[in-house]
Parts: C-alpha cells; sequence; structure tokens
C-alpha cells in the first residue's frame, strides 16, 4: 500500500512532521501534485500506531485531473473508467454499502457481463473496493485517497444521457447561427466515439 | 422541461405584440426558475451524498461507456506511486538465495524414492494415462456421423435411442454428448414426432447456421436408459 503512516513520518521526522508535509505540500505545487491525508476512521485496515494516537495515512496525489488523452497513459481502458465509476456512484447512493451480484449487474450493462465479474475483481484487489464478511461491497481505500466522491456523484447527478445532448445540439444549430452552437470540447478528447457531458 | 421549451420555441415567430413576447419571457423564466431548484436540490443531495440509487441506476443506464469514464477523470486524482529496489530488499533476496538448498537436498525431505532420470513418454502412452486423446475431436463426430449414416440406411433416419444406448452406461453418456455436438454443428438433424425422436444423418458440406437453434434437454439417467431398453 502506498503512502506513509502518521506514526511513520513521527518517527522520521519528528514531531513537527506536519510542518514538514505542509512545506512539502507548498513545493509539490508546482508538479501539479499534493499531499493528501485520509483519515483512519474511513479505513477498515488502519490500526493505531505503537503510541496508541489515532492513526492516518498520508499519500501523494494528483492535485488537478487527467483529461481523456493523459488518462490514456495510465493503461485504463474507457471500459475501466465507465465500470468504477458506475461502481462507486452506485455503493455512495446506496450508503456505502452494495452487494456485489447488483454491482455486476449494473456494470454489466454497460460491459458485458464476464467484463464485469473481472473487473469487480481488480476493484477489490485494487483497493477501489472493499468487500465485507457478509459479502457486501463497500469503497476501499484507495477511492478514500484518489476520489472527489461528492464531485463525482454532482456530476452524475446533472448529466444528461448522451442522446439527449445531441438532440439539444442539433435544435441549437437549427436555430442559432453556428458561431453561437455550444461545444462539447471534453468530448472531443475521446478518439474512438464521441463521448460528451453536460456537466 | 425540454418540450415546454420547445413549444415556446415553435410559436416564438408567430407574436406580435409586446404583450405576447413579455408572456413568453415569463414562461421562460419560470422555468429556469424551476430548473435552478432542482439543480439546488441536487447538489445539495449529492454534496451530502445522500442521492436516491434509483436515480443513480437509471443515468448510469442512460449513460454511455465514454461519458462515465469521462465524468470519473473529472473528479479522480490518482496517488503518485514509486516502486523500486533498495538495498536492504536486494540483500534480502540474495541471502535467501545464497541460503536456499540444493534442488537434490530439497527433493531428499520430500521422500519421493529413488530419483529417476527424465525419458520420452509416446502418444499412445500418453493416451493411455489420458493426457491426450487418441483421436482429434473432430475426426470422432465424423466417424459418429458415418456410423449413424450407416445405421440409418435407407430409411434416412434412426430412431434416437437406438442409436445412443449401448450396454456400457459411460459410452451412452459419451455418445449421447457427440450426438449433441453433431446437431448443433448441422451434422445431423433432430427431428420429433410425438414421444418419439428420431436422427437424420446430413451429408457435407456443413455449416454451422444449419444447426439447431434449438435446446432439446433430454435426461439420461440409468433408469430413463434400461427403460428404453425393455
Amino acid at each position: 500500500m502506498p503512502g506513509a503512516r502518521s506514526w511513520e513520518l513521527k518517527t522520521g521526522l519528528g514531531k513537527e512532521y506536519l510542518k514538514v508535509l505542509t512545506q512539502l505540500d507548498v513545493s509539490l505545487k508546482d508538479l501539479d501534485l499534493e499531499v493528501k491525508k485520509v483519515e483512519s476512521q474511513v479505513l477498515s485496515d488502519y490500526k493505531p500506531g505503537p503510541d496508541g494516537e489515532e492513526e492516518s495515512r498520508y499519500f501523494v496525489r494528483l492535485k488537478g485531473t487527467l483529461t481523456p488523452r493523459e488518462a490514456r497513459m495510465t493503461g485504463w481502458r474507457i471500459d475501466n473508467l465507465a465500470a468504477l465509476a458506475a461502481c462507486l456512484s452506485l455503493i455512495v447512493s446506496k450508503q456505502g454499502k452494495s452487494e456485489r451480484k447488483e454491482l455486476e449487474e449494473v456494470i454489466g450493462q454497460k460491459v458485458g457481463r464476464w467484463r464485469a465479474l473481472t473487473l469487480t475483481d481488480a476493484f477489490l484487489r485494487s483497493g477501489y473496493l472493499e468487500e465485507d464478511e457478509e459479502g457486501l461491497v463497500k469503497l476501499g481505500w484507495r477511492t478514500r485517497a484518489e476520489l472527489d466522491l461528492q464531485s463525482l456523484m454532482m456530476l452524475i447527478a446533472e448529466s444528461k444521457p448522451k442522446g439527449v445532448i445531441d438532440q439539444e445540439f442539433a435544435e441549437a444549430t437549427e436555430v442559432s447561427p453556428p458561431e453561437e452552437a455550444p461545444r462539447d470540447v471534453a468530448g472531443a478528447d475521446l478518439e474512438e466515439d464521441q463521448a460528451s457531458t453536460d456537466a | 422541461m425540454s418540450e415546454a421549451l420547445r413549444v415556446i420555441r415553435r410559436h416564438a415567430e408567430n407574436w406580435k405584440t409586446l404583450q405576447d413576447n413579455l408572456l413568453d419571457m415569463r414562461a421562460i423564466t419560470s422555468l429556469a426558475r424551476v430548473v435552478g431548484l432542482q439543480s439546488a436540490n441536487l447538489r445539495f443531495q449529492s454534496s451530502s451524498l445522500f442521492v436516491d440509487p434509483g436515480m443513480v441506476k437509471q443515468k448510469i443506464g442512460s449513460m454511455s461507456r465514454e461519458q462515465l469514464a469521462e465524468l470519473l477523470l473529472l473528479s479522480w486524482h490518482p496517488v503518485v506511486e514509486l516502486e523500486q529496489l533498495t538495498d536492504a530488499s536486494t540483500k534480502e533476496a540474495l541471502d535467501y538465495w545464497q541460503h536456499m538448498l540444493s534442488f537434490f537436498e530439497r527433493r531428499k525431505r520430500l521422500a519421493t524414492g529413488p530419483f529417476e532420470t527424465p525419458g520420452p513418454m509416446d502418444s499412445p502412452e500418453l493416451a493411455r494415462m489420458r493426457v491426450l486423446e487418441e483421436k482429434a475431436f473432430t475426426k470422432r463426430l465424423d466417424e459418429l456421423r458415418i456410423e449413424m449414416k450407416e445405421k440409418a440406411g435407407e430409411e434416412e433416419r434412426i430412431e434416437y435411442w437406438s442409436f445412443v444406448r449401448t450396454s456400457n452406461f459411460p459410452q451412452t453418456v459419451l455418445r449421447a454428448q457427440m450426438v449433441s455436438f453433431l446437431i448443433s454443428y448441422g451434422m445431423a438433424v433432430l427431428e420429433r414426432k410425438r414421444e418419439k425422436m428420431f436422427l437424420i444423418p446430413r451429408d457435407p458440406p456443413f455449416a454451422s447456421r444449419q444447426g439447431s437453434p434449438l435446446s432439446y434437454p433430454i435426461p439420461i439417467t440409468k433408469e430413463v436408459v434400461t427403460s428404453r431398453a425393455k
């Protein structure tokens, strides 16, 4: 697991380790990176440190976001990203826990049944999801560290289906002169099929 | 909402007086207020992470994969990871390797008896051990089809059970399985007449589209095989 625990940092850097982290955060800004603290209470696999102090974990993560073009360099396919978005939003809407079967059904509608099974396993292995003893799937440590869930839920809540966007675009171009027509900038970056959002 | 706007747009050119246009503006302002309130409500729900699961499912279902991927990218800040070999881990690996006993030493602990020098093994021997099939699957299928054709004779058809059944039960199951492949591959046809089933062998060339699009579940228990024999 990446990142450093608070007691590890305390041992290595001393009691004032938080000041060092603040300075590191400032230095990382130039690289579009930031220090992210993840509280222990949301991470089931964390234990209290040796001195009994409640433990947090610190990660260095990308401050901004990736464009679709940049995301290709991570080696993730569009299927993987879409399935992860669907998984996370469904679990969040179900107050943090969902049945694995239900998740696989929802993803299966997007990427096919077999791929849904393998992707769910992959998300569990990489820490985006966790499975408890009752077989319920919840958000994993990596999701807490990497995802801005409020932003994701807001974008999903405000999104429109692809067909509606196309229809509205067609209507707008009929009425307005070409230079005033809305342009789907972000979607133009995805190569295969046009992807768009009104978010 | 889209429908309301479409109606307003459709009639917009017909308005002549100022009052007509003001009425339109009032309608558009009201619609904008509704959208604003809906948006505020959604924002409140989303920010507190209380969103209706039904609505989320519907949204996911209606969006394309590309849209979903794009939304994730707008909220994703991947963690930076660096994996590298350290002096300590390299030393640990080297120690492990150097302290590992030789293959022959480790083998002694398993008490597997004297060491036999590896030697070649021919195909018939592998077939006896059931590692290899004696005949290729397609060849076996074709042989079964020819056998079916011979047994069908001039009638060009044979009753299913009289062809599949043998004195040996496992052999009967194997023949039934092979026959199911013949039917799926269009090398034979299964015809049902009342309670009886008939097999009709076909001649090449075979096309997979000639295969039966339907599935016929045929139970093969020992009881069924013996009762059919009677």
